[in-house]
């Protein structure tokens, strides 16, 4: 399929969503234009654009989008793959669930937000304390979505496993994991949107080094509303991203649970 | 021929325990299948059909009485006795050939990938090796989970039901494509079925099962030439005599709609 092709079924699918985004740009270029309000609020659109340029060229808004999504990679990683391991265990394992899910049901009642003292006592305010914060974040939608699609797993296929003998680990490699696939990328795909949101809010309040947040948060300390702008609509073009990417992932790799009978 | 055995099943009995209540399902079976023979079991549903095929394959534990082959006691599923289920069980997220490898051990090997392309043929399911089960019809699943259960070429192949869901002519072309596998392979099967035709088409004996408990009743040879035809005289005077056996029971005339 040709790009072009693909943008008209974008457009025609997605027109509706597109019709509110239009509508809120023109109501902010009338109110720019005869200064409703004054520009020192609120720039106009032909100032954001030239406030995009400046801070690409300036290499400024590469390098924040780059640190924001190296440290995402490695927050998410970790945490993608402790809420992994410890959703499989507790899916195979009644006594692992025993032992784990009420710790885990409890830590999970305490807004992500609600480990900030903590992390920053433990971590300080650099890298690993981001780091861990997102790593928090990601581990509890993978591991809740992988627990549940382990144990969503009919029985009846383990039977068939039994049938051919299977080992503990063939039945884990074979069956057990391979039917939890659905719930586990629906879990990633929540881990992702998390994470993504998490590393912003970690940047404006624990302000260190470059990323994304960091630069949003000077533009607020600097009076200069346009580079906000620019910050607040890269931010929701890579949160849209994200999502449509696992989204597609999603959707390959669960067609078949979709039109199961 | 070794691969063959013969099964034996003395006195077996067989319990549902719950909280506060048992549930004689077997009670007493007596049962012996010599290699290479075609045994069809019927009765009416919840009489212990199931109950019985999973006894032989090992999936059900606790019982009492002895299921042996070739004189040995049964330890649990193995890979020589295979089995095809009422529902096929294939699994969703694999393509019909590599459902049909799951058996083996190295499923990669030239010899494997043989193995697979050779009971796919068998079954008659050449080039839907790359499909996956929900774009066949229940027909070809059936056919793709009876290429899965013999492809380690077990000894015995356990049958629950496997045409049960199908319309009445798939079924007619199953019945053919069952009795060629069952030649050609020359494997033992047992299958379980609710249909008086379909058993007499296909099979060597027929063990008639009553209900509550399960119990044999009668075991019924029918001793006519292959390929059989459904209405020949002696088809049909079997199956008035199969059919007796289930209008004997007056007093509970509706459980025995088969
Ligand atoms: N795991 C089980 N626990 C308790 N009762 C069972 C179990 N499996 C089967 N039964 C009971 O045993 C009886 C026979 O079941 P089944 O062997 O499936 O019959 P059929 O295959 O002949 O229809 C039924 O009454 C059923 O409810
Ligand atoms: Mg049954």
């Amino acid at each position: 399929m040709s790009i072009t092709t693909n943008v008209a079924t974008f457009i025609r699918t997605r027109y509706h969503g597109l019709v509110s985004f239009l509508a809120l740009f023109i109501v902010w270029s009338a109110v720019s234009h005869y200064e409703l309000v004054s520009a020192e609020y609120l720039p106009s659109p032909p100032a954001v654009a030239k406030a995009f340029v400046k801070v690409i060229k300036s290499g400024q808004l590469g390098v924040s989008l780059g640190s924001s999504l190296v440290r995402i990679a490695e927050g998410f990683f970790i945490g993608t793959t402790l809420g992994f391991l410890f959703g499989v265990a507790m899916g195979v394992s009644a006594t692992a669930e025993r032992l784990f899910a009420p710790l885990f049901n409890a830590l999970r009642q305490v807004p992500i937000i609600g480990w900030i003292p903590l992390i920053i006592v433990w971590c300080g305010i650099n890298e690993p304390s981001k780091i861990s914060f997102i790593s928090i974040g990601a581990f509890f939608p993978i591991l809740l979505s992988t627990f549940e699609g382990i144990r969503s797993v009919s029985k009846s296929y383990l039977e068939v496993a039994q049938v051919f003998e299977y080992n503990r680990i063939k039945l884990l490699r074979k069956i057990v994991v391979p039917g939890a696939v659905p719930n586990i990328v629906s879990g990633i795909r929540l881990s992702m949107g998390t994470s993504w949101l998490l590393v912003v809010w970690a940047e404006i309040n624990t302000r260190s080094a470059y990323g994304i947040g960091d630069l949003l948060s000077s533009a607020g300390d600097g009076k200069k509303p346009d580079i906000a702008f620019v910050c607040i609509i890269v931010i929701g073009i890579v949160a849209f991203l994200i999502n449509e990417l696992f989204g597609h992932l999603e959707a390959r790799l669960s067609t078949w649970r979709k039109s199961y009978r | 021929m070794e691969r063959l055995g013969t099964l034996e099943v003395k006195n077996l009995s067989k319990k549902f325990r719950s909280r506060n209540d048992e549930l004689t399902v077997l009670n007493d079976i007596n049962l012996t299948v010599q290699p290479g023979e075609f045994i069809s079991i019927i009765g009416s549903s919840g009489c212990g059909k199931t109950t019985f095929l999973r006894l032989v394959v090992g999936l059900e534990k606790g019982y009492e009485g002895e299921i042996l082959l070739d004189g040995q006691r049964l330890n649990g599923p193995s890979l020589k006795r295979g089995v095809v289920f009422q529902d096929h069980r294939l699994l969703p997220w694999l393509s019909i050939e590599k459902n049909v490898g799951m058996g083996l051990k190295d499923a990669k090997s030239d010899e494997s990938r043989k193995a697979i392309q050779e009971h796919l043929e068998l079954v008659g399911l050449k080039g839907f090796e790359k499909h996956y089960p929900h774009q066949l019809s229940g027909g070809m699943s059936q056919r793709a989970a009876i290429a899965r259960a013999l492809v380690n070429r077990p000894g015995i192949l356990l049958l629950d039901e496997p045409l049960g869901a199908l319309d009445a002519l798939t079924r007619m072309y199953m019945h053919q494509e069952l009795e060629r596998i069952w030649k050609q392979e020359k494997i033992t099967m047992i299958m379980i079925t609710h249909d008086v035709d379909e058993a007499i088409v296909l099979s060597d004996k027929i063990v008639v099962m009553s209900s509550r408990p399960g119990t044999i009743k009668k075991i019924i040879p029918v001793p006519l030439a292959r390929p059989r035809d459904r209405a020949s005289y002696d088809f049909v005077k079997i199956k008035e005599e199969v059919l007796e056996e289930f209008q004997l029971h007056t007093e509970h005339p509706f459980t025995y709609t088969i």
